[in-house]
């Protein structure tokens, strides 16, 4: 029903040295995994890093990539995501850089302008999805996911009670997953790897 | 499984939060324990994978820099891997991809498996990844460090000159076979004076003050007098003009009966000319 994903063949060229195959990863991903890495730090610079960090590792591990931990994109972001909260959790485990990450703000902060902003469809119905959500259940997902906050940390800032958190994050989570099973899955998800 | 409803509607909550990353540690290790035991949390948390999955590309989708793909490639594949290239691809576990919409129903075995396997690699992923930031943080450390060593070094060596240098005037001024040298401005530079300590074993210890301003492209030169002819002991550094003393070497097999100082042109002559600033002769020798 599926076809291979034409990513796994890349990643077997890495694998396999071929640098071309690298570039051609960079050139189908790299916007995914730099834009996450954007909302995330709010800093291009950082997010730039982050980039060359997760595409040096893919070139470097591109023979152990294990297809049944889900598609090439979704271990890329899965990188992209946990490198930016880590560098996000160092960052304000500096004083004196806290104040600008302290706090979730609109995402199209700290993007320079000269940086185009494009949206493809698949993001725009993800989107939508999530912002048809109540607002607590939003923010606490947001709190959880670009900030890395423990569901702990999520309850002190809102003010709200541990089991309401807990409740709203996963209200939340159910909606974005029926929503997006109304229209398909997202393309993170999709290339034949499901379990 | 044998836990009741109320229960269980906890362990889902669990892992609704366990899928976004944000149980606390101890209770992230508690729930993985009770996913190795309940297929029914486990299959819960593969349904909420792709919400998950769905918030990394929920994001607005910017384009990075050009630059940044040549950097990245450089990065990359300027250095040497050292063993994806020798390894074969690594042979995924196997798993049948369900027809049905419920495709994250496959064998109960499996899926725990998966997701074993899974926790443990996001856990050594969560490692690897907090290791390497370690890393930068000491890397960082290190140039800092670096750069004050090498700051220090500097201030070393800059204060190492100015004793050497001290030392060197002392060791003329105290020198057993020195002798004083009170040198007066001539014509050209009459407000001009210096001192000089001269020993045949340590060098000329000078220091002058009152100098004219010195033009482009000129030099002080010192000399040393004999009976026969001056002698060049060197030039005047240009920030030693006014009251610092300088030691100059002494040549071999010179005699002097006196200093002077000329101004001559940019690096020094043989000879000197005719702007003699300063002369001195030599008290006797005690």
């Amino acid at each position: 029903m599926v076809e291979p994903a034409p990513e796994r063949r890349i990643l077997e060229r890495m694998a396999a040295g071929d640098g071309d195959a690298l570039r051609e990863l960079y050139d189908l991903h790299g916007r995914a995994v730099y834009s996450l890495a954007v909302r995330i730090l709010r800093s291009q610079p950082d997010a730039e890093d982050i980039v060359q960090e997760v595409f040096v590792q893919a070139w470097r591990q591109a023979a152990r990539y294990d297809a049944t931990r889900g598609t090439v994109v979704g271990w890329l972001l899965m990188q992209a995501k946990s490198r930016s909260i880590d560098r996000l959790r160092a960052r304000k485990a500096r004083p004196e850089q806290a104040d600008d990450a302290q706090r979730p703000e609109p995402v199209d902060t700290g993007v320079s302008a000269d940086v185009q902003v494009v949206r493809v469809e698949q993001a725009q119905r993800v989107k939508e999805a999530l912002e048809r959500l109540p607002v607590l259940q939003k923010t606490a997902l947001e709190l959880a996911y670009y900030e890395g906050l423990t569901h702990v940390e999520i309850a002190e800032q809102l003010e709200q009670p541990l089991g309401t958190v807990k409740t709203r994050i996963r209200q939340g989570l159910l909606k974005l997953r029926d929503a997006l099973g109304g229209t398909g899955m997202p393309d993170v998800m999709r290339d034949g790897t499901s379990k | 499984m044998s836990a009741d409803a109320h229960d269980h509607e906890i362990w889902r909550e669990r892992a609704a939060v366990y899928a976004l990353d944000a149980l606390t540690g101890d209770e992230r290790r508690e729930f993985e324990t009770h996913l190795q035991s309940c297929v029914e949390c486990a299959a819960e948390l593969q349904t909420l994978r792709p919400a998950v999955g769905a918030l990394s590309q929920s994001v607005p989708q910017l384009d990075p820099r050009p630059e940044l793909r040549d950097r990245v490639m450089s990065a990359a594949l300027g250095e040497t891997r050292a063993t994806a290239v020798t390894s074969p691809p690594a042979k995924a576990i196997r798993v049948e991809k369900a027809k049905s919409p419920l495709r994250w129903l496959p064998v109960a075995a499996m899926l725990l498996l998966a997701v074993g396997l899974g926790v443990y690699a996001n856990g050594l992923r969560g490692r690897v990844a907090r290791l390497e930031t370690e890393l930068d943080d000491a890397r960082s450390q290190s140039a800092l460090l670096q750069a004050r060593v090498e700051r220090d070094e500097s201030t070393l060596a800059s204060t190492q000159g100015q004793l050497a240098s001290a030392q060197g005037q002392l060791a003329v001024v105290t020198a057993p076979d020195a002798r004083r040298v009170a040198l007066a401005g001539q014509k050209g530079a009459p407000g001009a004076s210096g001192l000089a300590n001269w020993s045949p074993t340590r060098g000329l210890a000078l220091s002058v003050s009152n100098l004219p301003q010195l033009l482009a492209m000129r030099d002080y030169q010192v000399w040393l007098l004999t009976k026969d002819k001056p002698v060049s002991a060197g030039l005047l550094p240009r920030d030693a003009v006014d009251g610092r003393t300088v030691v100059f070497m002494a040549p071999g097999g010179v005699e002097p009966i006196g200093v002077a100082l000329s101004e001559e042109p940019e690096g020094g002559v043989p000879q000197p000319g005719d702007r003699i600033y300063l002369v001195g002769l030599m008290a006797r020798a005690q």
